[in-house]
């Protein structure tokens, strides 16, 4: 019950925070688009077509780190200049919660571009039956996105910072990873850096969903899986422990 | 329409008086700052008032308003809102109790109603009571017309008021409101404080800050003053003004009198081109009738909290 009327909150804060930005500024919409669909371009034009697939996934995982990321600088927006933070403290409303309310209004705004790119998926091999699956898997990156994101803010203590540790993290959780590449080009030692970012395991997951064959020593779907729940709870639970819902 | 805290209102019916809020040697201070924003401030705010803490910017009220509220850890000492420990149990004192932040804003293209609306549903009322609470609200601000337009396109005055409004439509048996009425005219802060006073009838709590200190004085029912994060008196707005010994002020303008002169009937100010004297009621008339004869203008006036106030904090500063 408890958790039914968090997840309620959750849902209002979420549409509170998106849903009538939208309806008065569609442009809010359309910055979504820009980066992975540039990259998709250009990798697209520059491999004449070969890695589209991959790009893809790249740009479906790119949207949803860069939404999850990006609440670095949302919620310290909000805390800092709207004083929202402290509004909800003072409430009966949980942090995760209020957390989870934010990382829904970030998936909000990421929906016409998800509504671009998962038809593309399954139109260019994404089995329908598998589709739950890939959702299940983009949908825990942007969760953990959304995790550190939300805790990173907690410490910024400027807006401009915000902003720019927001940039910062979805470079290094949606472009540095395998998401644009194949993870397979990788030295072993950057491969294993690679593995302690979800993104990773999400873009092997996605291909292996589409019935591509991953040859990486180690790495088994059953281990991509396992990392990211693991990792999702890592976040979740540091950030419960260590984000500054109530300041020091 | 707003329903009283069933529990406040038997208890002052019956004549006993909870404690909203209780601290003992409450202290803090920020990480890298030299002295404390709050110093051992020992405090009881009784439940169903308007408890004003008045201070000079950074004096350390907003401090102690947020680590009532949960928004703040403090460094030392005990602190209780409605029976709960803020600091081991913040969660339990959070189900019970709203909030105004200082200087925030509202969510640039949500209607007036929508800030008050969602924010009643985001805590976990239901439609219908967000929906009746939220009418009656913004009607008791005088919001109603304003209610579909987007709070971007509201003035400040508004916006603020719509901010007010989210905490004050809750059903929270204790609000902080952190300097509500900051930059609002003068008609729009006595609307506030008109809706502030129904909900002290409700049986509902107020700690509110605020640098008006005529604001303090017309709306409270008791008043701390803190000065340096330290508590330096404390009492009803009456209470105050009766530990003052020199009850009346004279503002003396013209030359017909010196200084010394004046000085000699009590405490002395400069104020512009007046001389402002603090005395006792008889001597108020010896002055008066003096300054009157020698060509002075003369204009006599009860000592008000706001005199009180400037002769405290500056007595702490020296």
């Amino acid at each position: 019950m408890m958790v039914m009327k968090q997840l309620r909150s959750a849902v209002v804060i979420g549409y509170m925070l998106s849903i009538t930005w939208i309806r008065r500024n569609l442009l809010s919409l359309v910055w979504l688009f820009a980066t992975p669909f540039s990259i998709l371009f250009i990798v697209t034009v520059t491999t004449s077509g070969q890695a589209f697939v991959q790009g893809v996934i790249g740009s479906l995982l790119l949207v949803l780190v860069s939404v999850g990321t990006g609440m670095a600088g949302d919620a310290t927006w909000y805390r800092l200049e709207l004083k929202l933070h402290d509004y909800f403290i003072a409430s009966p409303v949980h942090q995760l919660a209020y957390l989870l309310g934010i990382a829904l209004a970030g998936l909000f705004y990421s929906t016409p571009a998800l509504m671009v790119l998962i038809p593309i998926l399954v139109y260019i091999g994404l089995p329908m039956a598998s589709l739950p699956l890939a959702i299940l898997a983009v949908g825990i990156v942007w969760l953990f996105s959304a995790a550190i994101g939300y805790l990173v803010s907690t410490y910024v203590s400027n807006l401009r910072n915000g902003w720019q540790s927001g940039l910062l993290l979805s470079v290094i959780f949606g472009i540095l990873p395998p998401a644009f590449y194949p993870a397979e080009i990788l030295p072993s030692s950057l491969l294993l850096v690679a593995y302690l970012v979800p993104t990773t395991h999400a873009v092997l997951l996605l291909r292996v969903l589409m019935g591509q064959t991953v040859n990486l020593a180690g790495w088994s779907p059953l281990i991509g899986w396992i990392a990211l729940v693991v990792m999702l709870l890592v976040a979740l639970a540091g950030t419960s422990k260590v984000a500054r819902w109530r300041q020091p | 329409m707003a329903q009283a805290s069933f529990s406040a209102l038997v208890l002052s019916g019956l004549g006993l008086i909870l404690k909203a809020i209780e601290s003992t040697l409450l202290s803090k201070t920020y990480h890298g700052g030299k002295n404390p924003a709050l110093d051992r401030v020992t405090m009881v705010v009784d439940s169903g008032q308007v408890f004003t803490l008045l201070g000079r910017n950074g004096a350390g009220t907003t401090t102690f308003l947020r680590i009532a509220a949960t928004q703040l850890s403090p460094s030392s000492g005990e602190i209780s809102v409605l029976g709960s420990d803020v600091r081991h149990a913040p969660d339990r004192v959070r189900r019970n109790v709203a909030a105004v932040p200082q200087e925030g804003n509202t969510i640039g293209p949500l209607t007036a109603w929508d800030h008050v609306y969602l924010a009643l549903l985001a805590r976990g009322m239901s439609r219908t009571e967000a929906r009746k609470r939220t009418r009656y609200t913004l009607d008791q601000l005088e919001l109603t017309e304003y209610q579909n337009q987007p709070a971007d396109t509201l003035s400040g005055g508004l916006r603020q008021r719509v901010r007010v409004a989210m905490a004050v439509a809750t059903d929270a048996e204790l609000l902080f409101l952190d300097e509500p009425t900051l930059g609002l005219d003068a008609i729009s802060r006595r609307r506030i404080w008109a809706v502030l006073r129904e909900i002290c009838k409700e049986g509902r709590t107020i700690l509110l800050t605020t640098h008006y200190i005529e604001e303090a004085e017309i709306l409270s029912n008791h008043v701390a003053i803190i000065n340096s994060g330290r508590l330096i008196s404390s009492g009803s707005p009456s209470d105050l003004l009766g530990k003052v010994e020199e009850r009346v002020r004279v503002d003396v303008e013209g030359s017909g009198v010196s200084s010394d002169e004046l000085a000699s009937y009590g405490r002395l100010v400069r104020v512009a081109e007046r001389w402002r004297v603090f005395t006792s009621d008889a001597k108020a008339g010896e002055l008066t009738q003096e300054a009157v004869r020698r060509g002075c203008r003369v204009s006599v006036a009860p000592v008000s909290l706001e005199d009180l106030f400037v002769e405290l904090v500056g007595r702490e500063e020296e």
